[in-house]
């Protein structure tokens, strides 16, 4: 009896240890695809000059501090002085609720909100032992 | 064996238990919130309760400081073999210095009959017992010391991104300031934690401590517990 128990605590054991696993590989899988797709979206826009869309694109922090040193709506000031389009994706790295997507040309920074990845920061340059310098980020 | 004697011989462990229970609770809870507090700053989206425990964030703390109690109990166990302290009831006796003889020990042919059978065996069973209590703390310690490094690096990172900076590898965080930072902090006050204790002990009781030294003990009384 005592063996059997042992055996089903056991066996659940592993399987909760599987499940957690094979979930977090899944959510992370999951999470590469979709910031891959929120980046591929995101060019597009702005290969298309659909402002609004790439303005629904950016992370609210993002276009309240758009909007506010450009004095003008969000679609208005990206039309002055839109982020450049990055070309090809070189890669992605996702930690938790955060991303970075690496351009041929630019680099994004991505936030996941509850109506999925938005951008964050758009027209970074890497500078060595220091934040990207940003055409386009948040507060 | 009816309940409340289980509770009465087995309240040491259950005590520690539940109470480490309800302060890794309350600990997600504080950790959710200061957590929350930082990604509301920067006009992020605050995470829940449920997805806040599956975070790197809160794993790296739980992590960092399961690692140093289980450093502090290794070396206390393993340190405690050589090593003696005049006057403390966490020495040996000054002449005992050592893994000390088989007899002492119990092992082998001195074993008894209420001995756990790999004391009484010979050759490997008996020398991985004789060091079993070490070889399992030490073994968590080193577990839990690399969950550290790998939680770390993930929640650093998320860090990093949220403040637009590159992304580090695991190796490269191995090296960093956070890592050895969050390390040495847990470690020095472990350390600090044990040498008050073996020195403090010498001269200061508490009744009915197994450990302490009886109240009217001497102070250069060693090995000596309630």
């Amino acid at each position: 009896m005592t063996g059997r128990v042992t055996g089903r605590v056991r066996g659940a054991a592993v399987a909760v240890v599987l499940a957690a696993t094979v979930g977090a590989c899944g959510t992370v899988s999951e999470r590469r695809d979709d910031v891959r797709e929120a980046t591929r979206a995101f060019q597009q826009h702005l290969a298309d000059g659909a402002y609004d869309r790439v303005c629904a694109a950016l992370a609210p922090g993002t276009v309240e501090e758009l909007e506010h040193s450009a004095g003008s709506p969000c679609a208005e000031a990206l039309g002055e002085e839109a982020p450049p389009r990055g070309g090809a994706l070189r890669g992605v790295d996702v930690y938790g609720n955060q991303a970075r997507a690496v351009l041929a040309t630019d680099t994004l920074f991505l936030s996941r909100f509850d109506s999925g990845w938005k951008i964050v920061a758009a027209g970074c340059t890497e500078r060595p032992g220091q934040p990207y310098r940003c055409r386009i980020k948040g507060g | 064996m009816n309940r409340r004697a289980f509770v009465r011989e087995n309240g040491l462990g259950l005590f520690f238990t539940v109470t480490f229970l309800l302060t890794l609770v309350g600990q997600a809870v504080a950790g959710h919130a200061d957590f929350n507090n930082q990604l509301i700053a920067e006009q992020l989206r605050p995470v829940g309760l449920a997805e806040y425990v599956t975070t790197s964030d809160f794993a790296v703390d739980v992590a960092e400081n399961w690692q140093s109690e289980y450093l502090q109990f290794s070396l206390y166990i393993g340190v405690t073999v050589w090593l003696l302290q005049r006057g403390s009831p966490e020495s040996k006796e000054l002449h005992k210095g050592g893994t000390e003889s088989d007899k002492d020990q119990r092992v082998g042919e001195y074993a008894g009959e209420n001995s756990p059978k790999w004391a009484a065996a010979s050759g490997w069973r008996r020398a991985l017992y004789s060091h079993s209590l070490l070889l399992v703390m030490g073994t968590i310690f080193v577990l839990s010391w690399l969950v550290q490094s790998v939680t770390g690096v993930a929640a650093s990172n998320e860090q990093q991104l949220r403040q637009l900076q590159a992304p580090m590898s695991w190796s490269q965080y191995l090296g960093a300031a956070d890592f050895w930072n969050r390390t040495l902090q847990n470690w020095q006050s472990e350390l600090l934690a044990v040498a008050s204790m073996a020195v403090l002990s010498i001269y200061l009781r508490q009744r009915g401590s197994p450990e302490s030294k009886p109240v009217g003990a001497a102070h250069d009384a060693t090995g000596v517990e309630s």
